[in-house]
């Protein structure tokens, strides 16, 4: 009886804390953006959303003659794949793996999106990936990447459209 | 408010351990404890998200430039060293490109087993076994790349001995050499689907990939009415448009050969070269939806008769997000005797929907396909195609994300022929 006393009361400080957390700080939803980053020679620095959306499609595979986009994105199961699913794909898992499976074997892209289990992983690739382009979501991107906005805009900002 | 959430994350901090000393011996516990911990885990971690955020608040960063570092930006809190980041391994890992040692060519295969039992006469019930596909890739240079599709189908008639005995028919499906110099401009040889009918050049091979387990009559392997291959060259490209995404085709090549299923795989049968072109458009403000059409032109020389000028135009509509399916082809094919005055027009057509269901993990999706040919008396060429009305139904079960489950019946009708009905199942995959 004392242990499930203290198990509820726990639970209800978690979730009280929880919700302090949220309510105590505007715009707090911050760590819910997926924020896209690029290779530093990446020639854009503000995309429109359907433009990251043919970009993260496949329907666009260079940014120029010389510099071919290289498309990462994280594991499933990852916050920022969850919300490139919902916000830009608007598909399923399944969808998307079935989607990409259908592209190669049209022959409308050579691959699908190279995928990554951690922020390090992914992060090193952009630096070191000529052209490339990630969604993550992350708190600690290091100095060098580029941040695409999109629409003119950036995460946390009004308006955001990958969250 | 700081100090406030860090003094409760320790209080909770000391919470579990107390629990953990009363209940040691209980896995129940034990299993709540850990849910505890990990819930504390990713508290700590909002916490220090938020606190980042404050810090942030309290000294606004100057708007970043775009394409700015992170360092400016408000979400986020930019690294104060740079540490060393570990580089993915793997030959593959940086570019997609092969390392130097050659290519690497990347292998992925499609199969299907079926079962069909119909009221047609002189046909049997009974399993068989589908295409086995497989498809290869291989990035040869950053714009250079390979693409091939390979089938190996049992027939009756493909083994050895006189009269020939069962076997397997192997044919090189695909063979595409790619130059691909930006988005606009991409140029390739070889073998390829004709790019005039959306279904032929969206499924391919790949069962799996098709939602229903038949293709159309229009563009059935091994049928007449369009021509399913193409041999020779084509140029591609796509253009934004203003955000319509228009995409174009051009292609010359080969065209028919004297038997019309076929293609001049080892050579054109006349001195006159098909060509094609197709448009279409993916429009952004529409995502999911896809319009467009194409012309063929050809010259026809028959084994036996009169050469034949062929026309063909056709057109689709696709809205394919899944919920709901919409496929709509139409394609009409006109043949004309060169220095006679018999013209003919055929036509074709096919609309498809499908939906798939909320329920039950959104794995079933019934789906209905309703088809017509039309091949007037006049047409000699497709005299031996007989016109067609038929309905498809179905329903398809997702047992995992590269498997799936097809069950259909089908109602043909045929014009001096009875109604043939079927019903038919499906599991076709991806390897």
């Amino acid at each position: 009886m004392v242990r499930r006393t203290q198990v509820l009361s726990g639970s209800c400080a978690l979730v009280l804390l929880a919700l302090s957390l949220v309510f105590s700080l505007p715009g707090a939803p911050l760590s819910s953006d997926a924020v896209i980053i690029a290779n530093p020679d990446v020639p854009v620095g503000d995309l429109s959303f359907n433009e990251v959306r043919r970009i993260f499609l496949g329907e666009r595979q260079f940014w120029s003659s010389r510099l071919r986009i290289a498309l990462l994105l994280r594991a499933p199961a990852s916050r920022e794949r969850d919300v490139m699913l919902k916000a830009v794909y608007e598909m399923s898992e399944a969808q998307f793996r079935q989607y990409w499976i259908g592209k190669v074997f049209r022959a409308e892209a050579a691959s699908a999106p190279q995928m990554f289990y951690s922020d390090e992983e992914i992060l090193g690739a952009v630096s070191a990936i000529p052209g490339s382009i990630a969604a993550v979501e992350t708190t600690r991107i290091p100095k060098g990447l580029k941040v695409i906005r999109i629409e003119g805009r950036l995460p946390g900002e009004a308006g955001y459209r990958l969250r | 408010m700081r100090y406030g959430l860090t003094l409760m994350c320790v209080s909770m901090l000391s919470f579990p351990a107390r629990v953990y000393g009363q209940t040691a011996n209980s896995a129940q516990s034990d299993e709540m404890i850990r849910a505890l911990l990990d819930r504390i885990d990713r508290l700590e971690k909002r916490v220090a998200e938020l606190e980042s955020h404050s810090s942030a608040a309290a000294a606004p960063a100057p708007a970043p430039e775009p394409g700015a570092t992170v360092a400016q930006l408000p979400a986020v809190a930019a690294q104060p060293e740079a540490a060393p980041i570990p580089v993915p391994a793997g030959p593959h890992a940086h570019s997609g490109m092969p390392d130097m040692g050659g290519p690497s060519p990347h292998i992925e295969g499609f199969g299907d087993f079926d079962f069909a039992a119909t009221d047609q006469h002189n046909t049997h019930s009974g399993f068989s076994e589908g295409q086995f596909v497989l498809h290869l890739t291989s990035q040869l240079s950053s714009k250079v790349s390979f693409l091939g599709e390979l089938s190996l189908t049992a027939r009756p008639d493909a083994g050895t001995g006189s009269p020939p005995a069962p076997g397997f028919n192997v044919e090189v499906e695909r063979s595409i050499i790619r130059f691909e110099e930006n988005d606009y401009f991409k140029v390739s040889f070889g073998r390829y689907h004709t790019p005039i009918n959306w279904w032929n050049m969206t499924y391919h091979h790949g069962e799996w990939l098709q939602t229903t387990i038949s293709r159309p009559e229009m563009v059935q392997f091994g049928g007449s009415f369009l021509p399913v291959h193409f041999v020779g060259t084509l140029v591609e490209g796509a253009v934004p448009a203003d955000g319509m995404n228009l995409n174009y085709n051009f292609g010359i090549g080969n065209g028919r050969s004297s038997v019309i299923s076929r293609d001049g795989d080892w050579g054109d049968i006349n001195n006159n070269r098909a060509w094609l072109i197709g448009l279409f458009s993916r429009p952004s403000g529409l995502y999911g939806l896809q319009f467009g059409g194409a012309v063929y032109r050809d010259l026809i020389t028959p084994i036996a008769g009169q050469p034949y000028r062929e026309w063909i135009q056709s057109a689709h509509l696709v809205w394919q997000k899944g919920n709901p399916e919409l496929i709509a082809e139409v394609s009409n094919v006109t043949h004309e005797e060169v220095g006679g005055a018999v013209r003919a027009n055929s036509q074709a057509w096919y609309v498809q929907a499908g939906y798939r269901l909320p329920w039950f993990d959104r794995l079933w999706k019934p789906y209905y396909r309703f088809e017509y040919i039309h091949i007037p008396e006049a047409d000699q060429i497709f005299r031996t195609i007989p016109s067609l009305a038929g309905s498809t139904v179905g329903l398809r079960y997702d047992i995992s994300r590269f498997v799936a489950l097809k069950f259909e019946y089908r109602n043909i009708r045929r014009p001096d022929e009875p109604r043939v009905s079927g019903a038919f199942a499906q599991t076709s995959f991806t390897f």
